[in-house]
């Protein structure tokens, strides 16, 4: 079996919007509560840090089968209608990034020089802004923990099997067309689409390190 | 401007500061003198707000600062240059203008009041450098100009010519000066340089162990007292100091400025200790002057400007500096 080539521009392009939006989403929440992870000390800020890592480890199917009891008809959201559609797989690798996020940017803003975050206090920044001083001299590490996300979200299958159903022209991804593939016996195919899912991780990573690099004096 | 009454704290269970009563006013000029690991940073950075004192409390123009939103309040008007200052990455104008940025100064109004701090400092030649481009003593005369642009009410600063040369210490001096001549502003100096502390400041707290020391901590030595009877002897490099303790292990010498006598001859006298050296500084305090002597080791001795006229005391020239066994403190 060949896929038609406009079957896999379909195919990588659902991949790569499912992962850049659930990155985004899952940094766009996860690195602020890593920098007040990182930067704020209160009771309890151990534990919390402890369940993020915890999380780390999780499996993804695992999270995948929490999403679709949450998602299905008779589940608390079922109502939403996401189940089985690209939505619900976003999602599902939104759950499974923000601990990456949040416990990559904790670590990056604690390894940071602790100059940094005084230095802003005593010129007279509020927790926020002092934050994100740290947050702008740690950027390199911050990189790392997106880069880390967005690998995690666009390599993942459990989930996006589980909650999206892996439907033809609808919910399949890369990883669950290469996953079907490979049941089939279709190596050739299988191999194809995880050199394109490389190619795809390439070029996105290459230009988060573009980003990084800008604006350094 | 701040008071501090019972103030106490501690890391990790070990006391590293306690002050009962202090008082330091508007325009005051403070050093804060002592050995390392005497708590002159700790001090800094508890009057800085940047931590909340273990016990005791600390007041800013007789308000208690407490909560945390108090000392973040608190932290507007006081700012601190640490040893070590860091720059954020950017040009040096960018870090000057840094702290006004945070206030929500107008970008161009705040690079105005940093080109102008930077030019008390001398040091507007810089300001389109990279901040990661500056030797150390440029890194700390552009962190006390950013700490300046914020027009502190309160300028802490922790050894801030530890780096520096003795040109780069006097601009600094100097910038802050005129500085603090513009607005009243109290300035306290941590610094382990006693002679420009002295120098400098109106007004000397010297810090032993955490407390406040009633003596000036110049002369100080680390030693190992071998014990056995009030009269013991320790060698400070090569001098062999007589002093009168019944203690034994290690302690601080301290040999007080205003004990030591200076003579051209070595005296007939009841001092048991005299060593015979070089005078290898000599410095204005008030109405006196401290005579640094080089013997193998350096005493500083207190003399009026008058005794140093009459004896004819010069930098270069030989002299003996004589102290009594009992003037020899033991800590």
């Amino acid at each position: 079996m060949t896929l038609p080539h406009a079957e896999v521009f379909e195919i990588a392009a659902l991949s790569l919007r499912v992962a850049l939006l659930a990155t985004a989403v899952a940094c766009t929440l996860g690195i602020p509560v890593g920098l007040w992870l990182g930067t704020t000390a209160f009771r309890g800020r151990r534990a919390f840090l402890l369940a993020l890592n915890t999380l780390l480890a999780v499996p993804t199917v695992v999270v995948g089968l929490a999403i679709y009891l949450l998602l299905s008809r008779h589940g608390p959201l079922g109502g939403l209608g996401l189940m089985f559609t690209w939505r619900a797989i976003v999602v599902a690798e939104v759950v499974l990034a923000f601990p990456i996020a949040a416990a990559l940017s904790a670590a990056a803003v604690q390894a940071a020089d602790p100059r940094i975050h005084r230095t802003a206090l005593t010129l007279g920044a509020g927790p926020v802004r002092a934050a994100c001083a740290v947050a702008r001299e740690a950027r390199f590490a911050l990189g790392a923990a997106v880069v880390v996300a967005f690998g995690r979200v666009l390599s993942e299958v459990g989930a996006a099997m589980i909650v999206g159903g892996n439907i033809r022209h609808q919910t399949r991804t890369l990883t669950t067309a290469v996953a079907l593939a490979t049941s089939q016996g279709n190596f050739a195919l299988a191999i194809a689409l995880g050199l394109v899912l490389l190619a795809l991780a390439l070029t996105v990573n290459a230009l988060i390190l573009m980003l990084q690099g800008r604006g350094d004096v | 401007m701040f008071e501090l009454a019972l103030v106490r704290q501690t890391y990790g269970g070990r006391p590293v500061l306690a002050v009962d009563a202090l008082r330091i006013e508007r325009d005051a000029r403070l050093a804060i003198v002592g050995p390392n690991g005497s708590g002159k940073s700790t001090l800094l950075r508890l009057l800085a707000f940047l931590e909340a004192p273990g016990a005791g409390t600390i007041a800013l123009d007789g308000r208690p600062v407490r909560t945390a939103r108090e000392r973040r309040r608190a932290r507007t008007r006081v700012t601190l240059v640490e040893q070590r200052p860091f720059l954020f990455r950017g040009t040096v104008l960018e870090n000057v203008a840094w702290g006004l940025g945070a206030r929500g100064v107008p970008a161009a109004q705040a690079r105005a009041r940093a080109l102008e701090a930077l030019s008390l400092l001398g040091s507007d030649r810089l300001a389109g450098r990279s901040a990661r481009a500056l030797s150390e003593g440029e890194v700390q005369r552009i962190a006390v100009a950013r700490a300046l642009a914020t027009e502190p009410d309160a300028l802490l600063l922790d050894e801030p010519v530890a780096g520096a040369d003795r040109a780069a210490q006097h601009a600094l001096y100097a910038g802050i000066a005129a500085a603090q001549a513009r607005r009243p502003m109290a300035v306290c100096v941590a610094s382990h340089l006693l002679e420009d502390a002295y120098r400098w400041a109106d007004r000397i707290l010297a810090l032993h162990e955490g407390a406040p020391s009633t003596v000036t901590p110049e002369n100080l030595f680390r030693v190992e007292l071998p014990g056995g009877g009030p009269l013991q002897t320790v060698h400070l490099g090569p001098l062999a100091v007589d002093l009168v303790t019944d203690r034994a292990g290690p302690a601080t010498l301290a040999i007080p400025p205003d004990e030591i006598v200076l003579s051209t001859e070595r005296l007939h006298s009841s001092a048991r200790n005299a060593m015979p050296g070089r005078i290898v500084r000599v410095a204005e305090q008030g109405g006196a002057v401290r005579v640094t002597v080089d013997g193998g080791i350096e005493l500083v001795a207190l003399i009026t400007r008058r005794s140093l006229d009459e004896l004819g005391l010069t930098v270069g020239g030989a002299v003996y500096a004589s102290f009594k066994s009992v003037a020899v403190r033991v800590f």
